[in-house]
């Protein structure tokens, strides 16, 4: 059995808050992060609430000043795809903008609070990436995004509040699902400054992060199993880490760390820099296209994955700025919800300004119950199935589930001992008399409803003696998970986890300050060298395109070190171009040959075949 | 795929003896244009008699060997490629990779600009790039690693 005596535990009397308090984490941020868990009160009283109607309207419901978590909460009725939302920051001047965003440079010199971004994301992806991430920045111009003057000027205010009261807010929630007690902790931000201060996807007013901790009961003790944390691009059984996965868990004083991203808040388990890789909105047709041709590459042409339409963006979540939680230079607030706190179930707008922008990425969150759709979020109403737990048992649970199931398959099988000779018998029987009444014609009808029953007979045994031959192997599987829990031996902690989210290695390139500056200025070069070429030589376009892009895409992988793999895939490339052309040009010779092998195949093996 | 042995013990891939097979193609190709320029001015008739320079410039004799020799090159450096890619050294396959695409740039300006391409050569560099594809092809040469991954 497993041994908990070394475990941190909390009597199983503890309140919600005792709980809580006992496993809050220590949130662990990047040197740079401007923005901190902050209390939703004090934020809404700095916020007008909006509505954003279907035609396209926006009307103030309550302006700035005047605003309340009560006010949030009133009943207001909405025609069918009307949005409800909050403003942080109100439309700015363009004096107010420059403003904003010349005393944001003097507030971060005076805090020391300078992100240092060591090499660029632009350099740790390779040059169709590159073009791929171009497109992407042209679609924020068509797509609604937060200006930066509105991130300036909501680091400004959130700093200016921050200082009046420095309080770090969680809110805490305490459920018991399936024998589980589910420890979530949500933290609020007032802006998500992923791309506008990070070099990351995107900028949204408010932001709402959630981590949650399972923990089971044993002899009137709670004792913490899971920790999951949510995350970018991963879900399930993904999520969570096991408590006594030192691996992938760092744990103070039985207080999980969690290393969050700058901007992004993502909540990561390991310090480091992550790569995200957001694809490229493209309409389905083209994705569609974009698909097959991958899965040509790979499956036809066996080479390595690779998606140009993504983009690497890089979360740094390396830990070393400041940090919250027990035995650290700042303590929690902690804040108790459920349910019945109107404003986590009133309100089911969102909790800053909406972008409309389409794909989503800029608007503002929902609260921690509500998707942007104002649906309910999964997180808050299935804690367990969010990070997979729905069919796992706590653990003092599982042996006792395990040895039911296995007595309830050992009675079947007894029951298939005596049930299947007794078929098998019948069957017999049955068989007997069918021979009896061969030859006789007179006796058609009645032969041929007993050959229709003996049919069914011999599927029915077929499928008892499967499912007998099927529940011994069962059985042996789970009589050897029994001896594994009997004997305390753990799992692999790792062994649920499809894809682990692993920090990028620190990349040495060569050359690295020159790669550095070819990637943030080659595709200005390239656009430049295409240009002349329009001017310089026309008649030659297409040719010259075809060969600055080998000459940029080379140059590239020279500075990047993968000479060898650039040189394979555009060859590879021409490969596949030369053989569409040679296809066109000599399909009849081609068909012909087909043809002639064919019958050659053909013709020698029916000759072996009468040979033999 | 059937695999024959080479005297080190390592396994060869059928793909690489279609790569051989390709060059040595390719090394018949480049003899016969290395011998059509001569044969088109007579000038291996004229070997003795004929100037290749005149006034400092190339005469179509001149032209014709050394348009000639420029192929005879190729195709001598074609063999020594072979050689080295029957032992499967491996700069033998970045060699042949980069030979191939630059081949194939040169294929494609020919077909697409001047409509004079050698259909032979552009079918011959299509088997040899698919062939030095092959993820076993790659692995012998060790350009990808047993798991897949690229070696750098």
């Amino acid at each position: 059995m497993k041994t908990s005596s070394d475990r941190v535990f909390m009597p199983v009397k503890s309140t919600d808050t005792e709980l809580l308090r006992r496993f809050e984490p220590v949130v662990k941020y990047t040197k740079g992060e401007q923005f901190f868990p902050f209390d939703v009160d004090r934020y809404v009283s700095e916020c007008s609430l909006w509505a954003h109607y279907p035609d396209g309207r926006e009307e103030p419901l309550v302006p700035q000043n005047e605003m309340s978590l009560e006010k949030l909460v009133e009943e207001r009725p909405a025609t069918f795809g009307t949005i409800h939302f909050l403003r942080f920051i109100e439309t700015l001047s363009l004096s107010e903008s420059a403003l904003a965003l010349t005393q944001q440079s003097r507030l971060r010199r005076k805090l020391h609070n300078q992100f240092h971004v060591g090499m660029g994301r632009l350099a740790r992806g390779g040059f169709l990436a590159r073009i791929t991430d171009a497109l992407f920045s042209l679609s924020l111009l068509m797509r609604g995004k937060v200006s930066p003057a509105t991130a300036a000027a909501a680091e400004l205010t959130y700093e200016r509040m921050h200082e009046k009261e420095e309080k770090y807010t969680y809110y805490g929630r305490v459920v018991r699902q399936n024998g589980w007690i589910v420890l979530q902790y949500w933290f609020f931000f007032c802006y998500n400054s992923w791309r506008s201060g990070f070099h990351g996807v995107n900028d949204h007013e408010s932001d709402w992060e959630m981590i949650t901790l399972y923990l089971y009961e044993e002899n009137e003790k709670l004792y913490p199993e899971w920790a999951a944390y949510a995350s970018h691009d991963f879900h399930g059984d993904d999520l969570r880490r096991r408590w006594d996965d030192s691996d992938q868990l760092d744990i103070i004083n039985g207080h999980p760390v969690v290393y969050a991203g700058a901007g992004s808040h993502a909540s990561y388990f390991r310090p480091g820099e992550y790569q995200a890789e957001v694809s490229l909105p493209l309409p389905t047709w083209l994705s569609g296209i974009t698909k097959a041709l991958n899965k040509f590459w790979t499956d036809s042409l066996g080479q390595p994955e690779g998606n140009p339409f993504r983009i690497p963006f890089v979360d740094f979540a390396r830990g070393d700025g400041l940090s919250i939680g027990d035995e650290q230079e700042h303590a929690w607030s902690p804040v108790v919800i459920d349910d019945s706190v109107l404003w986590v179930s009133q309100y089911r707008g969102l909790w800053g300004l909406f972008a409309r922008d389409p794909v989503s990425g800029e608007n503002a969150p929902a609260g921690p119950m509500y998707n942007r759709d104002g649906s309910p979020r999964s997180s808050w109403y299935d804690p367990l199935g969010f990070a997979g737990l729905d069919k796992t048992p706590p653990p003092p649970q599982a042996l006792k589930l395990l040895m039911d199931n296995n007595a309830e398959i050992n009675q079947r099988q007894q029951e298939l001992n005596t049930l299947i000779p007794q078929k098998a018998a019948e069957l017999q029987v049955m068989g007997m008399k069918l021979k009896g009444l061969e030859d006789h014609p007179h006796l058609a009808k009645i032969y041929a409803l007993l050959q229709k029953r003996i049919n069914t007979s011999a599927e029915e045994l077929k499928n008892l003696r499967r499912e007998r031959m099927e529940n011994g192997a069962l059985m042996q599987g789970l009589s050897q998970r029994l001896k594994q829990i009997e004997a305390g031996i753990e799992d692999n902690p790792h062994a649920h986890i499809q894809h682990m989210a692993v920090p990028v290695e620190s990349v040495e390139m060569r050359h690295a300050r020159a790669a550095e500056t070819w990637a943030a200025i080659s595709l200005s070069l390239m656009f430049f060298a295409i240009a002349a070429l329009v001017f310089l030589a026309p008649a030659y376009f297409w040719a010259g395109v075809a060969a600055i892009l080998i000459l940029f895409v080379v140059v590239e992988s020279i500075l990047r070190g993968a000479f060898i793999q650039t040189v394979a895939r555009v060859t590879l490339i021409l490969a596949l171009i030369t053989s569409v052309i040679l296809v066109i040009e000599f399909w009849k010779i081609i068909l012909v040959a087909l043809l002639v092998i064919l019958g050659i195949f053909l013709m020698a093996q029916r000759l072996r075949e009468l040979a033999n | 795929m059937g695999k024959k042995k080479n005297k080190t013990g390592e396994k060869r891939p059928v793909a690489v003896t279609v790569i051989a097979i390709g060059i040595v193609v390719l090394f018949f190709v480049r003899i016969y244009q290395s011998i059509k320029p001569l044969a088109e001015e007579n000038s291996l008739r004229n070997m003795q008699t004929e100037p290749i320079f005149l006034d400092g410039i190339l005469t179509p004799h001149g032209q014709a060997v050394l348009e000639s020799l420029l192929y005879l090159i190729l195709a001598i450096g074609l063999i020594i490629v072979l050689l080295g890619f029957l032992r499967m050294r491996r700069w033998t396959w970045v060699f042949l990779m980069a030979w191939v695409g630059f081949s194939m740039v040169v294929g494609l300006e020919d077909y697409f600009y001047f409509g004079d391409p050698n259909f032979v050569i552009m079918a011959s560099d299509v088997v040899i790039a698919f062939a030095l594809s092959q993820a076993d092809v790659q692995r012998i040469f060790k350009i990808r690693s047993d798991t897949g991954e690229d070696i750098i």
